[in-house]
């Protein structure tokens, strides 16, 4: 029998390792990963506590969740990719403007 | 005639359909495509104001319509119009893409508009998205493609964090309480609030907001954001964006907020912090955009200190805050994207001899930097003194004095400001700039807005009161 704390913990330890690598990562491209882990994570929260609370709700928010980051991918990889044709890198540390 | 009440929403999506079709011809046509932009802006004005008393909710009652988000329709609706006003020559943009600027810009105001009236979490949190992906876009189409990229790049990676983090707020509160209704949420939350997981949720839940709004910790993007982008982009993320940042904060604490010392707490030490940070970083900087975008941090700390104050002058302040930020940074822009008209980024000293290349833009730059100061009379100094009196009946006497000894920093790097442009000296002969009649039109205007706002301000002061009594 798996519980709701089971499953909080998995998508709590999830979006920590996102939310981790976010700031200790210096290629855009894993960078916009550990974000997706992150959305995944919260993604796995909304249906562990829809089943919990018997709730459509969180259903349907994970399927816009889901929705809306093929739209973010989309957006990001793009700007992402122009990055990498003008530069020949994705290393944000070598990026001028991502100082201050 | 239930559509009615959607009716601003439905004339910017089919505006913006429009561009879609006009974009799909191919060659690219200028002056026609900003003549049917602007008139198409301007009709959009139109529309808000004839559905300004409009009141109903929609879609099973998740999305409000009511004074409040009416006018802040109304005051989005003004801030496109003016942007478009100012694109009639994209230099900043890189030709090939000038088509898709309007094409972004009208459904990035719709999705503020949606934004305004959603009380569910799934619409704010689609519309946010939204008119971010709009953004993200508009900043990276910059000439300079390098600059372009890595603003919007930054712009991207900051604003996928702080979604995420605003989505772990939401499914916190959705666990807690069961339902991502704001309005059943209104009604179930104010017995929660001694948990510490509420007010934890709630507070990452408007953290999208505090991005938008370039809140401290999430404000570090905004520098890079308006020095990388085109100048009207940027005029268009200090203006619009700002509103309905501000818009949804206002409405969601004025909600969910109340009677919790712990929530007041943590809003209370990121406006200070904010407040701080902006004004001590905008005084380094020597590029024009990237201090104004560190005003603009700070200025949202001016406003957080409305919303905290949690009581109807607070709110009024902070909506009456949200109309004078969108003249002030509306008019220092206008005055940037003509003195810069190669669409070059500027230096504060830039600004050299404006007194005689255009004295109106002097004036024009002097109103709205005394204004951003809140130097009486203009309508700067109204709103904040609008926020300081509400905070003031709360007791928050310290924060108060914090913010006063921050609009005095503030003054050194306006003053800064006013110095190049009236007492420089430019190093080489300048021609004068040469004004079209509809702009001098525009930045008179301005003026005559900003001086008459601050003098008489009780009708705007009516609108924000009314706008706030509908939310309580």
């Amino acid at each position: 029998m798996v519980t709701l704390n089971s499953y909080l913990t998995l998508s709590a330890v999830l979006f920590s390792i996102g939310a981790v690598g976010v700031f200790t990562q210096r290629n855009a491209l894993i960078m916009y990963m550990c974000i997706e882990l992150m959305l995944n994570a919260v993604n796995l929260t909304f249906i562990a506590f829809s089943r919990y609370l018997n709730d459509l709700g969180g259903h349907v928010f994970v399927f816009m969740i889901m929705t809306v980051a093929a739209a973010e991918a989309a957006v990001g990889l793009a700007i992402i990719m122009a990055l990498f044709r003008n530069k020949e890198t994705v290393n944000v540390d070598e990026i001028n403007l991502s100082k201050g | 005639m239930k559509w009615m009440l959607f009716s601003p929403e439905i004339f910017y999506l089919l505006a913006a359909l429009c561009f879609l079709l006009l974009s799909m011809t191919g060659r690219l046509h200028r002056r026609r495509d900003h003549h049917i932009a602007l008139a198409l802006a301007v009709a959009g004005v139109a529309v808000c104001v004839a559905s300004l008393q409009l009141e109903g909710s929609l879609f099973s009652e998740t999305y409000k319509i009511d004074l409040f988000s009416q006018v802040f329709k109304l005051l989005l609706s003004v801030g496109l119009a003016l942007v478009v006003g100012i694109c009639s020559e994209l230099r900043g943009i890189q030709e090939r893409y000038e088509h898709e600027v309007y094409l972004l810009l009208f459904p990035c105001t719709l999705a503020t508009m949606l934004l305004v009236s959603s009380i569910h979490w799934l619409g704010v949190y689609v519309s946010l998205e939204l008119s971010s992906y709009s953004l993200y876009i508009l900043v990276a189409l910059r000439k300079d493609w390098t600059q372009g990229i890595e603003a919007g790049l930054k712009y991207f990676l900051v604003g996928v964090f702080a979604s995420a983090m605003m989505l772990f707020g939401m499914v916190i509160l959705y666990g807690t309480t069961g339902t991502l209704d704001v309005k059943q949420l209104a009604q179930i939350l104010p017995g929660l609030m001694s948990h510490a997981a509420v007010v934890v949720g709630l507070l990452l839940a408007l953290s999208g907001f505090f991005f938008k709004l370039a809140v401290f910790p999430f404000h570090f993007w905004a520098a890079d954001v308006y020095q990388g982008a085109a100048h009207q982009i940027a005029a268009y993320i200090a203006t619009v964006s700002k509103v309905a940042a501000i818009a949804v904060l206002v409405r969601m604490v004025a909600m969910l907020g109340g009677s919790s010392d712990y929530f007041v707490h943590v809003l209370a030490v990121l406006s200070v912090v904010s407040m701080t940070v902006g004004n001590l970083a905008a005084i380094a900087q020597k590029d024009l955009k990237r201090l104004l975008a560190y005003s603009t941090v700070a200025h949202a700390g001016y406003v957080l200190i409305g919303i905290l104050s949690m009581n109807p002058g607070g709110y009024a302040g902070a909506i009456f805050y949200a109309m004078a930020i969108l003249v002030m940074k509306f008019t220092v822009f206008l005055v940037l994207v003509k003195v810069a008209w190669d669409g070059t980024n500027l230096e504060v000293d830039g600004l050299a001899g404006l007194h005689r290349r255009s004295p109106l833009l002097a004036m024009a730059l002097m109103v709205a930097l005394f204004s951003l100061a809140g130097l009486p009379p203009t309508v700067g100094f109204t709103g904040k003194f609008l926020i300081f009196t509400a905070a003031m009946e709360r007791g928050h006497f310290a924060l108060v004095l914090i913010a006063m000894i921050n609009v005095v920093i503030s003054l050194y790097y306006y003053l800064l400001m006013l110095r190049a442009a009236y007492l420089l000296e430019p190093q080489e002969q300048c021609s004068p700039l040469s004004l079209s009649a509809p702009i001098k039109l525009l930045a008179g205007a301005l003026v005559v807005v900003m001086v008459a706002a601050g003098i008489f301000p009780r009708y705007l002061m009516d609108l924000a009161r009314n706008a706030a009594q509908g939310l309580m």
